[in-house]
């Protein structure tokens, strides 16, 4: 039967259905800045109609549903696009560090300490007795050493602290997989009945910044819930439980999965993505390859001087001595690994002039000692049974794997034309000690003896003269000569490969500095181009789950108009019943 | 397409804090001068740049070194140069002396004189540049003429490196240069005071073969200098070009910098103005 009550009825529900328009209106503007929100709309429909008379009469409206904006697709992307973006910032940032490190715009760039260092090689070539020249290449040596040292000092801090924010991330990372488990909880429950709306956006919210953190690979399933699979195949969520992911390997800075079962999957070289991505190949690959890198340029700017070095002789010879590198085996041949000098590949066969001078510096023995070195026979224990032999003035034994050479009182001795390299392997009359950038540092004997800086050189009757510069001149040449360098390339997965370049020191520091340049122009490039592809794809995504207030003030508007014309409905009606009760 | 509110403000946002970057690094160039202030603002310009600097510093040091040796070589010709004129005049005195019209003490006399020339060439043969002796081979620090003639030094004359591939002798030894002659003066002191005139007649003779090694000497030295002073004069150029070549590298066209950071100020001035007017947008302030 129609009646009144039926536009009671009609009444009401309109009332109802704008209210709830009005309730979801509210709903965006108060979300209207929050992150990951889509907007919502209510879907209104006209009731099931009723005959009455054979008349069809409409019977009001209901809202059927509330639902959210989104595109799941696009919002897949923006994830995508946000993990990238996140990695290249890391990346970008870490590199600027870097390139901070290695400044080249200031005097006191390595390329022009390297210059300096040369050139004080010079002016001892121009003046071989000249005090102050020693002092100051003995202080600038010591300050190059010291630059170097900082060098290595900063990339390994900077690697210290790329391994430190891993832990931070990791707990976060398995803060999210928990949330995002007792969501998948939450949603699969309430979906029952309805699209959990506010729910889902959460958890939108969650894997995006997830996905910030590390590689993810998200996929729904059919009750609504999400599995989210991370790099190496690893499920960080499953249903309703998360699996962790924390810090172990030896040095605590490699990334495991813990699988359900209790057995730890390292997944850290395939982490490709997201900030951890970037932290892993800024620490593994770049910062690997330029501490590589500088290491093995310095370990040959080493090599070079000291190997010209120890060809050389001071002022004075020597009265005692203790060689600067140490064998770990000294029953070994000195050219084979197995010695486990620094400098043992550079050993060869060859031989070396050992002479000894008596208390009025006149030659001991005509011709001087040859002491001839096999480099695959010849041990450490050889050498100082070699040199010891000589004379009965000179004493040669090892000391912790160290060559040390004294001779008795007033008695003195020295070294010349050396082919096999031994000396200068063995730490002897050379003028840097330690064979990295991080333990580079002058000679002992040198700091100890400025006169002992080999500018000079003794001939072949076991002369020298103190105003000889001829090996000083020889350790200048080392300036732009060419030696072949290992060129690293550090790949997560492939491992560390030395390549060869062959270059000056110089050079070799200049195409060093040139490719770091690159790589952070390069990086720069990719940042900007991931920050303008995010926004572009943030613009789609907003374009359609955005909340633009206008929208919504002009549907606050509508639904307010709906409310007041429903309301006049009511008082229609009961003006109505009214009017019927009046009847008498 | 629909924009929503975000939108407009994210755009906003991202917008200026493009234009300020670029602001900021306009004016790094402007303010520093150069153009390239970072290792990535051009790394092959940044690697040549270093290169040449490089090769300026390398150039400086040429040129000290020859300005070092220089002055060895302008003192070894100043102290030869006396040695001749003494020769010369010893040749004259030689050649009065050996006339029959001078008596034996006119000789006992010039044998005085000799001896004073002989110790004056020891002397000039004990020349020293900033506390070096320049005729003792490399044992530069020994005293190379002790006074009866005894030589101290080497045979391996004192050199500096000129070039990167080449060293030049600038000292020299003092025995092939000076004993003979010393030995000769002895000889004619001999004659002189034994008044064998035959002996005097024979030292001109020598005199005259000392003077004209002397001169080969000094003018070997002569053309050495001037080898130097041209090498000086091309490293000169080479500084000029490579300071030169350094400069369009590094340095930042500052008409350029300054039209480029006044373009980006007027964009950025632009970004502010529409960006707070499409803030003042809502349809709120059309609702009664």
């Amino acid at each position: 039967m129609s009646g009144i009550g039926v536009v009671w009825d009609i009444a009401k529900d309109a009332l109802s259905s704008s209210r709830f328009g009005i309730d979801v209106a509210g709903h965006n503007i108060a979300n209207v800045n929050t992150a990951g929100y889509s907007r919502q709309s209510t879907v209104q429909e006209a009731k099931h109609p009723m005959f009455f008379n054979g008349l069809q009469l409409g019977r009001g409206v209901t809202t059927s549903q509330v639902v959210r904006e989104t595109d799941q697709f696009i919002e897949n992307r923006l994830m995508q696009q946000g993990s990238n973006l996140a990695y290249s910032t890391e990346m970008e940032n870490y590199i600027k560090v870097l390139e901070g490190v290695f400044n080249e715009n200031s005097d006191a760039s390595v390329s022009s300490l390297l210059n300096q260092y040369w050139s004080l090689w010079h002016d001892i070539s121009n003046n071989p007795l000249g005090a102050s020249e020693r002092i100051a290449l003995y202080e600038f040596s010591t300050l190059i050493s010291e630059r170097f040292q900082y060098l290595d000092g900063e990339m390994r801090q900077l690697k210290t602290d790329l391994s430190n924010v891993l832990g931070p991330a990791l707990n976060r990372i398995n803060q999210i997989t928990n949330e995002i488990a007792n969501l998948n909880n939450e949603i699969v429950g309430m979906e029952t009945s309805n699209v959990a709306n506010d729910l889902r956006d959460k958890r939108n919210t969650l894997v995006s910044e997830l996905s910030q953190y590390i590689d993810t690979n998200s996929f729904e399933q059919d009750n609504g819930s999400l599995t989210i699979v991370s790099a190496r195949g690893c499920v960080l969520v499953h249903s309703n439980t998360n699996y962790s992911i924390s810090l172990g390997g030896t040095n605590g800075d490699r990334v495991e999965w813990l699988s359900s079962a209790g057995s730890k999957v390292d997944m850290t070289d395939y982490i490709s993505n997201g900030k951890l991505g970037g932290w892993l190949d800024m620490r593994d690959e770049v910062l690997a390859k330029y501490n590589l890198d500088l290491d093995s340029m310095t370990r040959e700017f080493i090599w070079a001087t000291n190997q010209q070095h120890s060809q050389g002789v001071g002022l004075e010879a020597l009265s005692n001595l203790t060689g600067s590198y140490a064998a770990v085996s000294a029953t070994d041949a000195i050219g084979t690994a197995a010695s486990g000098l620094s400098f043992a590949d550079k050993i060869q066969d060859g031989s070396f002039q050992f002479w000894v001078y008596d208390s009025n510096g006149d030659v001991v023995t005509p011709g001087g000692d040859t002491i001839t070195i096999d480099a695959d026979t010849t041990t450490l224990n050889d050498v100082a049974t070699l040199i010891g032999a000589t004379d009965a003035n000179i004493t040669s034994s090892i000391v912790d794997g160290q060559l040390e050479i004294s001779a008795a009182n007033g008695y003195t001795f020295a070294f010349a034309g050396d082919s096999s390299n031994a000396m200068a392997a063995l730490g002897v009359n050379t003028f840097f000690e330690g064979s990295t950038a991080g333990s580079m540092n002058v000679c002992d004997a040198i700091r100890t003896n400025f006169n002992l800086i080999a500018a000079g050189r003794i001939d072949a009757n076991g002369v020298f003269a103190t105003g000889d510069n001829s090996n000083a001149v020889a350790i200048t040449d080392l300036q732009f000569s060419a030696m072949d360098i290992p060129n690293w390339s550090c790949d997560r997965i492939d491992g560390n490969t030395p390549g060869s370049i062959t270059a000056s020191v110089e050079g070799y520091y200049h195409a060093l500095v040139g490719s770091l340049g690159t790589i952070s122009e390069s990086l720069s490039r990719e940042r900007s181009f991931d920050e303008v592809s995010a926004s572009k794809i943030g613009e789609i995504r907003d374009s359609l789950s955005g909340v633009s207030l206008d929208e919504e003030m002009t549907n606050l508007m509508k639904f307010q108009h709906a409310y007041t014309a429903a309301a006049k409905l009511i008082s229609t009606a009961d003006e109505m019943l009214a009017t019927l009760l009046e009847l008498k | 397409m629909r924009v929503a509110t975000k939108t407009m403000y994210d755009l906003i946002k991202f917008n200026l804090a493009h234009i300020t970057d670029d602001l900021n690094k306009a004016n790094t160039v402007v303010a520093s001068g150069k153009r390239i202030n970072n290792l990535s603002d051009d790394p092959v310009g940044l690697t040549n740049a270093l290169q040449i600097k490089s090769n300026i510093a390398n150039i400086n040091q040429m040129n000290r070194n020859i300005n070092m040796g220089k002055s060895w070589l302008l003192s070894s010709e100043g102290a030869l140069t006396n040695v001749q004129n003494m020769l010369s005049d010893t040749r004259s005195l030689c050649v009065e002396m050996a006339t029959a019209t001078k008596s034996s003490s006119d000789r006992e006399a010039a044998a005085l004189t000799v001896q004073n020339t002989k110790d004056e060439i020891i002397a000039l043969a004990n020349t020293q540049v900033s506390g070096r002796y320049i005729f003792a081979g490399t044992n530069t620090e020994v005293l190379p003429f002790e006074a009866d003639g005894t030589y101290n030094g080497n045979s391996s004359p004192f050199a500096i490196k000129t070039a990167n591939d080449s060293v030049m002798q600038v000292g020299a030894d003092g025995e092939a240069i000076f004993s003979d002659i010393l030995t000769s003066l002895d000889d004619l002191i001999t004659h002189l005071q034994g008044n064998d005139v035959d002996g005097i007649g024979a030292s001109i003779t020598t005199m005259q073969g000392h003077f004209s090694d002397i001169s080969a000497n000094i003018s070997a030295i002569g053309s050495k200098v001037n080898r130097m002073e041209i090498k000086e004069n091309i490293l000169q150029e080479l500084t000029i070009s490579n300071t030169e070549q350094l400069s369009q590298i590094e340095d930042a066209d500052i008409a350029d910098a300054v039209m480029n950071l006044k373009s980006v100020q007027v964009a950025y001035q632009a970004a502010l103005a529409s960006s707070s007017s499409i803030m003042e947008l809502s349809l709120m302030d059309y609702l009664k």
